[in-house]
């Protein structure tokens, strides 16, 4: 099962994300993690802490896999419940590992590991982001980064059960029917 | 006249063809990022469709001011009328441009004026509007 839940920045995404995972969870399941940004400045040190703090308390298991899920995903099974935190941080660096910024073989393959992911795990919960709405960039960089993340939404979207679109902390349910009680 | 609108990549185009069913139907498809949008009146295709609204303000309406806004409006009206003569069907697509920072270069900041304004009076003009999100259609008119 996969569950697609994008927004703004500080729209409530992960702590929405976090809180819906610890829900779907039966007593006997695995909640795990997978972080996905690269430790740069003090800003994003300051921003994982903050997120590490808040699950902390909880039984979740992370994962730091800022690109080729590959390496983990034969780790889950039916008794996992997995958070993937977020696609864009992911795509950043899956794209930006090298110069080519080759689109068109970059996206499916990550369309392909969350698919695989959904597939195996009981739940893959995918959080990423809305930068949709300021125009189309006229940098080069940037226009191949929101093809590629524009591509990969409306893929994922396209075999998740439910796709959410936060606003200020309240969820909006554009495809499917929300599993658990929350929101 | 149908206007379709939704965030940058976000599956505009392949909702509207998907919709439109266009690999049966004859269409003239006018896209501002490659040429101009052209005038009604030698169009011999029943459905045109219109892609780029914010891309043609941005390179034929500078400085946005309300002489271009009026001629944004006769466009428009201009294709309202093609499309009343006969069955058929206008298609306008347009990016969302409302949802960044404003920008400190006033040109910017009148582009999306403009781009916001002419967004406002085709969904008063068109009987139907759509908002596309993840390649999914919300009908908000």
């Amino acid at each position: 099962m996969i569950v697609f839940i994008s927004g703004g920045v500080r729209s409530g995404k992960s702590s929405f994300a976090e809180q819906c995972a610890k829900m779907m969870a039966k007593a006997t399941d695995s909640l795990h993690y997978i972080a996905t940004a690269m430790r740069t400045d003090e800003e994003m040190e300051a921003r994982i802490i903050h997120h590490q703090k808040q699950r902390k308390y909880d039984r979740w298991q992370t994962w730091e896999q800022p690109y080729d899920l590959d390496n983990i995903i034969p780790m889950f099974g039916k008794r996992d419940i997995v958070l993937l935190d977020c696609l864009t941080n992911l795509w950043a660096n899956e794209l930006f590992r090298d110069d080519r910024w080759h689109i068109e073989e970059k996206v499916p393959r990550i369309v392909q590991q969350i698919k695989k992911l959904g597939d195996q795990a009981k739940v893959c919960i995918v959080v990423s982001n809305e930068i949709f709405y300021d125009g189309i960039p006229y940098e080069q960089g940037t226009y191949a980064y929101m093809r590629g993340l524009g591509l990969l939404h409306q893929h994922i979207v396209i075999f998740s059960d439910v796709a959410i679109l936060m606003r200020c902390g309240l969820p909006i349910v554009k495809k499917g029917r929300w599993p658990c009680g929350v929101g | 006249m149908h206007f379709v609108s939704g965030g940058a990549f976000q599956g505009k185009r392949k909702w509207v063809n998907a919709h439109y069913s266009f690999t049966h139907t004859p269409y003239s498809w006018y896209c501002a990022y490659e040429n101009m949008f052209p005038l009604p009146h030698d169009e011999t295709a029943s459905v045109v469709v219109l892609e780029g609204i914010e891309h043609w303000i941005r390179e034929y309406f500078f400085p946005y001011t309300d002489d271009e806004k009026e001629a944004i409006m006769s466009y428009i009206y201009a294709w309202e009328r093609w499309e009343k003569e006969k069955k058929r069907t206008v298609i306008w697509i347009g990016c969302d441009i409302s949802q960044g920072i404003v920008p400190i270069d006033s040109h910017e900041r009148a582009w999306r004026d403009a781009v916001g304004w002419t967004y406002q009076q085709l969904a008063r003009i068109c009987s139907r509007v759509d908002y596309i999100w993840c390649g999914m259609n919300e009908q908000i008119k």
